[in-house]
């Protein structure tokens, strides 16, 4: 089930699906369906039709962008639920494009990852897995980079995004469950392999 | 619906500060119907002349063992943990820990070398570890036992001291597509090195290795076949005693894969007839960095030694070396001594509840598990279906339809503080052949309650009806 998000106003009221009766997600206390503060930075809120005008906005500013809505979100199932949005509005890839030498090693789940160099030098990617958490993650990395430069692309750090590592915030390390952190390094790496 | 319970066990804990002793109750198991039960789960029974009313239940092992375990009282990201995910590795009780922390604070010293008090302690407490190994699963002889840093370590010596010295090109090692890619991984290291070749044993329609499939395979070209005991995905038993006097009739040895049944039931190597054994001290309550192999006497004394270094020679020349006698000619370098003690004191505290009492409990467990996992919607829990024929370990793999296992087990964590396991859990084979990419896993162990499985399934259902809103 999909939700819109208003596009002209700088914070908006975000109304989430109301879940089953039995949703309770702890065991002291009901989680009740909640009407989040979107708190944005000044550029416009996130939606799908922004992602193909990204190289005017610049990395820098997606990334302080994504940096802060998700840093709004205190409640790390709500941090859940906008990845399971944004992974909604994830066109998958095709499956030829799903094949071993796409695959980003290191993960857990299954992610695939397709970069090239436009005639523009920009660089473009798509991406897409078989979980829909990864798919979160990865539609927010092809919303920040593609269409970017490819210099812009390897100034990034990884720290600038720890806080949206889902339910893994203290796994700094490299490891096979830090998706994220993987399809990040790959992006650049491919990047780094093109130019 | 009933389940059947098992009578109360009487253990006593060695360790002083746990010397609790809980009477064996005099009934025999008792059906009680779920809907008396409360929050306590209960072995209803003639009562105990302790207790003055007759009508309070004794707890379960797993109420009664859980405040030895420091570790399971916390909480994780908001709600109580839940650990389940044993299969992967056990926690530790206090005596164990307590075990590790007296010995540097105690007696710490190199083993076999020295000649001081220390070093005395040291080795007698080291070598009383291996006793106990032996002991624990009934070995003829404490040389028989050699310790490792882990089960794969031990199954990489058996490959590359026996397996490069014993086959040829054309020998034949079978293995089933369930085991664990430390069973695998070795042998197809050195039948590189050899020539030789690995053939698989598939699964039936239980999802179990094909024991008629099994039987064929074997033939005088096999030399070893490899299988695990208790499978860590599909939570099946093989019958090893039948494999080995099998395996033997062709001439072939066997090496058992025992880290998911040694730590949860009683593994006798004599009566299994088996030639090598291999398990970890993490999954049965011991540390990490220690697991050991067990194999027969006289097949160790024909092996060439694999890690080369001190404590494994006899004599050391500048062109050649001697060496040592089994088990020392396999434990070359300063071993884990702290940890093999730990291990040790591991077995005790097993050995204090019985490891009959421990297994009876986790199959009435791992059978309430199994059943309400089914009450989960669109879910497949691979390996057979428990009955009186075919008892499971008391874990259950499986997979909830369009529900990605990890996305599964990151949220069962970060909002319910439940562990479990997702992805291959090192058999990506297995997976390959169920056809999926991941799965996730829950296993149990005698410090888990009802109360952990009713909580996990709730959280599980929880789960599932969050991602199926944002279809």
């Amino acid at each position: 089930m999909l939700f819109s998000i208003p596009t002209t106003t700088a914070s908006t009221l975000l109304t989430l699906p109301s879940p089953s009766s039995h949703f309770s997600s702890k065991l002291n206390a009901a989680v009740t369906p909640k009407q989040i503060q979107l708190k944005l930075s000044v550029n416009p809120p996130l939606t799908a039709s922004s992602s193909s005008s990204s190289s005017s906005r610049g990395v820098t500013d997606k990334l302080n962008n994504l940096a802060s809505e998700f840093a709004s979100l205190t409640e790390p199932i709500d941090r859940v639920k906008r990845l399971l949005h944004y992974a909604s509005l994830l066109p998958p890839l095709d499956q030829s494009d799903k094949v071993h030498e796409n695959r980003v090693s290191g993960c857990s789940t299954e992610v695939w990852m397709v970069a090239h160099i436009d005639e523009g030098r920009k660089m473009r990617f798509k991406a897409d897995s078989d979980s829909e958490i990864s798919k979160g993650f990865c539609w927010c990395l092809v919303w920040m980079f593609d269409g970017a430069e490819p210099e812009e692309v390897l100034t990034v750090e990884r720290d600038d995004l720890v806080g949206m590592n889902v339910g893994l915030n203290n796994v700094k390390a490299r490891s096979r469950i830090n998706t994220w952190h993987n399809v990040f390094f790959a992006m650049q790496k491919a990047t780094q392999d093109l130019i | 619906m009933e389940v059947l319970l098992p009578k109360l066990p009487s253990f006593k804990f060695p360790t002083p500060s746990y010397c609790r002793s809980i009477t064996t109750k005099t009934s025999s198991c008792v059906r009680v119907g779920f809907r008396r039960l409360s929050s306590l789960p209960v072995c209803a029974s003639t009562v105990n002349e302790a207790l003055a009313d007759p009508t309070v239940d004794s707890p379960s092992l797993g109420h009664s063992t859980r405040p030895h375990f420091p570790i399971l009282h916390q909480e994780v990201n908001g709600s109580k943990l839940v650990y389940i995910d044993n299969a992967a590795t056990s926690q530790k009780p206090t005596a164990v820990i307590k075990a590790l922390q007296n010995y540097y604070e105690g007696y710490n010293s190199n083993v076999h070398r020295g000649i001081h008090f220390l070093s005395a302690k040291a080795t007698d407490e080291y070598e009383s570890a291996r006793r106990k190994v032996e002991a624990f699963i009934n070995a003829s002889d404490s040389r028989e036992i050699v310790f490792t840093r882990n089960a794969t370590e031990a199954i990489n010596l058996v490959a590359y001291s026996w397996g490069l010295s014993n086959l040829k090109p054309g020998d034949e090692i079978i293995l089933t597509v369930a085991e664990h890619h430390s069973a695998i991984v070795p042998w197809q290291l050195v039948a590189q090195k050899v020539g030789a070749v690995l053939k698989f044993v598939n699964l039936n329609d239980e999802e179990v290795p094909n024991i008629d499939q099994l039987k064929e395979l074997l033939s005088r070209k096999t030399k070893i076949v490899v299988v695990h005991h208790v499978s860590n995905v599909l939570a099946s038993v093989l019958p090893i005693k039948d494999i080995a006097h099998w395996a033997h009739d062709v001439g072939a040895k066997i090496l058992v894969d025992a880290c998911q049944s040694v730590p949860h039931m009683t593994v006798d190597v004599q009566d299994l007839d088996v030639d090598f054994l291999v398990a970890s001290s993490h999954k049965m309550c011991g540390p990490t960095g220690i697991g050991f192999l067990y194999g027969k006497l006289d097949l160790l004394s024909s092996m060439p030694p694999f890690l080369g270094g001190g404590e494994m020679i006899s004599d050391v020349y500048l062109d050649h070396s001697t060496y040592a006698e089994p088990p020392s000619r396999f434990e070359a370098g300063t071993p884990a001594i702290g940890e093999a003690i730990g291990l040790g004191a591991a077995i005790d505290y097993l050995s204090g509840i019985g490891m009959e009492a421990i297994h009876e409990y986790e199959v009435e467990l791992g059978t309430y598990l199994y059943e309400r996992l089914l009450s989960v919607p669109n879910i497949h829990i691979y390996g057979p279906a428990p009955s009186k024929e075919v008892k499971r370990a008391s874990l259950c793999s499986f997979n909830v339809e369009n529900l990605h296992p990890t996305d599964l087990a990151t949220f069962l964590d970060q909002q319910h503080g439940v562990a479990i396991r997702s992805g291959h859990h090192c058999a990506q084979p297995l997976h390959r052949y169920l056809g999926v990419n991941a799965s996730a896993r829950a296993s149990l162990y005698f410090y888990n309650t009802k109360e952990d499985v009713d909580n996990f399934i709730h959280a599980l259902h929880d789960t599932v009806s969050f991602f199926n809103s944002f279809k």
